[in-house]
């Protein structure tokens, strides 16, 4: 499984310049390569991200989460996804599942990872929780 | 944030042929006793101030407060005492000890409250043990008990003695600390079954199954006197309390009376007053339980009612708190004269009535209670539908519910709707199918082909939805007595456990076993609201809101999930634990008030925001 160059191009400058809030993969099966689905601006909210995740199908994403702590410090961590959702077919998550770490292995920097199989688990509170 | 306005809290757990054991709070008049796995603390001037703890594993059997009012200890079914702070609402546990290898029976404070005594069901030498409640280390050895030890109670005043009685018919005194065993004494004919030290520690008292009780010095353990028999107990004595000035005692028993005693100047006790039960031939005004609180004498009935009695009035209790022992399983509600009432039933078949604001009113009178399947209540009746494959239909307000109105099922039944707006037309799933009722006869039974789980009729009595084991729901129209299928709406992956229409028929709800639950278009059949899979187990009942904006639903997961129409899924509200061991039925009052209950017997009401 490759992973094409535009994706950790947008992971460093995702980490590096903060220049977006996510990135959405897919895996495109007939090249076996990650590539770029879906680049979303600093702007876009929570909800659009969760809108561009699709209902039936895996994907990996990376978003940053910004927020306040306890003590008053603006932080921001990024949370890797790997996003498998019940509902889509078996072939896709198997696919999906044993190419995650090789893919994760190639974003370095990332603080935590979650894994969703529907959309309550991926919801902000969560982030909340696991983030300080 | 939802927060609860109402709590009904349930009824002591009792059992038929023992006693159970109350006791009280030091600093304010309340009583505190068990259900099932829950302490429940309760004012007895206000009962409708509960205070609950939950964290218990296993089925609580025993609290006592420390002496100074800061602690609880807490003894279960499975051996363990936990130790926990009275005040705030998440009760920290303080200390957690395996006391016994069996169930605790009874469990008491030293009055420096350093030391625990607790007494029960242990394999051989273990039935007594004291203990250093902050460390657990052991002060004596109990020999002296062959079976298991019923009652224990530790001297009020120093120098420190516990006395113990138990099922070999033994009462035994111990001298310590370290605790030795003194004397025994086998006055008893039958099971020990309380054992108390009145206020001054000058004496205690035995009260036991063979009808008698008995007086022992405080000081040496040795009799003094007995219950004169004249007007005494006519049955197995369950309990015994010792008035605040130690020269009174209350006892209850099985022969449904509460009596008390004045002590003699000889050490004996004779009957003063004899406080009465209705009689019949049941056995629920048997008395199990009783506390002498400053002025309050409470007496317990083995049917979970807590007695208030009056000296002025032996004849009735001057105040009865009741409500529900087991499991509730079916609730349903409406307005009822001015005020609004709302119907629980439990698991053993009773049927309960309370009134908003004001707490419980009576229990429905029935000659063979049978477990509710379900309820609903609607324009002046109340339809229900039993395991003893009947439907019956109580005029409100009415306080029996008999065989008046009853509609001869020939199966058990699953689910009960009625329409909204036309209560005679009714729908019910059961094993054979879906029956269409109408008034007071089964119009017709369908066999629809697949196994129906849940179903819905529309307000106005037109459309049926029934949801069946393979996820499904399949959409009927009422012609007549028949039922013709219109459509088919998938969705769900998993049996439907719950279907509701909205009040206004525009809309319906739907939940299923695996969690999930979905709002649906009337007409178009089209997905409304979807990803409600907030609940981690079985969805149990769901229930719109009158302003068909709101819907909340319930789970075998403890929680209640309220979803409003307007807004996103994501800003649901929710209600975390709301019932220890899985919510039954949900029902609004009005937009912003819903009832709950569950498996832990309560009855709870919350405002939401």
């Amino acid at each position: 499984m490759g992973v094409e160059e535009a994706c950790r191009r947008a992971f460093l400058e995702l980490q590096r310049k903060k220049a977006h809030r996510y990135i959405v993969f897919k895996i495109e099966e007939k090249r076996k390569t990650v590539v770029v689905e879906k680049i979303g601006e600093v702007d876009e909210s929570y909800e659009d991200f969760r809108a561009s995740l699709p209902d039936a199908d895996c994907r990996y994403a990376v978003y940053d989460y910004d927020f306040v702590t306890d003590d008053n410090c603006q932080k921001s961590k990024i949370f890797f996804i790997a996003w498998s959702p019940d509902i889509a077919r078996i072939r896709t998550k198997f696919l999906y599942a044993t190419s995650k770490d090789k893919f994760k292995n190639e974003l370095d920097g990332v603080h935590y990872e979650m894994q969703a199989t529907d959309p309550t688990e991926i919801a902000i509170d969560i982030m909340k929780e696991r983030a300080h | 944030m939802a927060e609860l306005a109402e709590m009904h809290a349930a009824m002591p757990t009792t059992e038929r042929g023992r006693g159970i054991l109350v006791s009280a709070d030091p600093k304010t008049p309340a009583i505190v006793y068990c259900n099932g796995r829950t302490v429940f603390i309760r004012r007895l001037d206000n009962p409708l101030e509960v205070d609950v703890y939950r964290e218990h594993p296993a089925p609580v059997s025993v609290a006592r407060f420390s002496p100074n009012g800061e602690w609880v200890a807490s003894g279960d079914a499975a051996g363990t005492v936990r130790i926990w702070a009275r005040a705030g609402p998440e009760h920290t546990l303080k200390y957690e000890y395996r006391a016994l290898s069996g169930r605790i029976d009874d469990l008491d404070w030293s009055p420096d409250g350093q030391r625990i005594v607790v007494s029960g069901d242990g394999k051989g030498k273990s039935m007594v043990r004291a203990f250093l409640w902050d460390t657990g280390t052991n002060v004596g050895s109990f020999d002296g008990h062959s079976k298991r030890v019923l009652s224990c109670t530790f001297r009020p005043v120093r120098p420190f003695r516990v006395a113990t009685g138990g099922e070999d018919f033994l009462v035994n005194y111990y001298e310590g600390p370290p605790f030795r065993f003194k004397t025994s004494h086998r006055e008893h004919s039958n099971f020990v079954n309380c054992v108390r030290f009145s206020p001054d520690g000058s004496k205690f008292i035995t009260t036991g199954s063979d009808k008698k009780g008995f007086f022992y010095s405080g000081q040496t353990g040795e009799k003094i006197g007995e219950l004169l028999s004249e007007n005494g107990h006519a049955g197995s004595i369950y309990a015994a309390s010792w008035s605040p000035d130690g020269k009174q005692i209350l006892t209850v028993s099985a022969d449904k009376t509460a009596k008390i005693w004045d002590m003699l100047e000889d050490g004996n006790a004779k009957v003063s007053t004899t406080f009465k039960f209705s009689g019949g031939s049941g056995a629920e005004d048997m008395q199990v339980g009783c506390l002498w609180l400053k002025d309050y004498l409470i007496s317990i009935s083995l049917g979970g009612c807590i007695n208030y009695l009056s000296c002025s009035n032996p004849g009735s209790p001057s105040r009865v708190l009741s409500g529900h022992i087991k499991n509730i399983t079916a609730i349903t509600a409406a307005a009822v004269g001015s005020g609004f009432e709302f119907f629980s039933s439990s698991y053993d078949g009773v049927i309960c009535r309370w009134v908003y604001g004001a707490g419980f009113k009576a229990k429905l009178e029935t000659k063979n209670p049978v477990h509710v399947k379900a309820m609903v209540a609607m324009a002046g009746n109340l339809f229900t539908c039993g395991l003893d494959n009947k439907l019956r239909m109580c005029p409100l307000p009415g306080e029996t519910y008999g065989d008046s109105e009853m509609v001869e099922l020939k199966s058990q039944p699953k689910d009960l709707d009625v329409a909204l707006n036309c209560p005679h037309t009714a729908i019910m799933t059961s094993e054979a199918g879906v029956l269409l009722i109408q008034g007071s006869a089964v119009v017709s039974t369908n066999n629809l082909g697949f196994t129906a789980t849940a179903s819905a009729i529309s307000p106005d009595g037109s459309e049926v939805i029934v949801g069946s084991q393979d996820g499904k729901l399949y959409i009927y129209s009422v012609k007549g007595d028949t039922l013709l299928q219109e459509a088919v709406v998938e969705g769900h992956r998993g049996p439907v456990t719950t279907v509701r229409y909205s009040p206004n028929g525009s809309m319906f709800a739907s939940g299923d076993s695996n969690r999930e639950a979905f709002v649906w278009d009337g007409v178009s059949h089209e997905v409304k609201m979807k990803n409600m899979v907030y609940h981690t187990a079985k969805i149990t009942c769901l229930a719109w809101s009158p302003d068909n904006l709101k819907v909340a639903t319930g789970s075998v997961d403890t929680n209640i999930f309220v979803y409003n129409l307007e807004k996103p899924v994501s800003a649901k509200i929710m209600i975390k634990g709301a019932h220890l061991g899985g919510v039954n039925g949900v029902i609004f009052k009005d937009e912003s008030t819903l009832i709950s209950a569950g498996d832990d017997a309560c009855v709870r009401v919350w405002k939401l925001p």
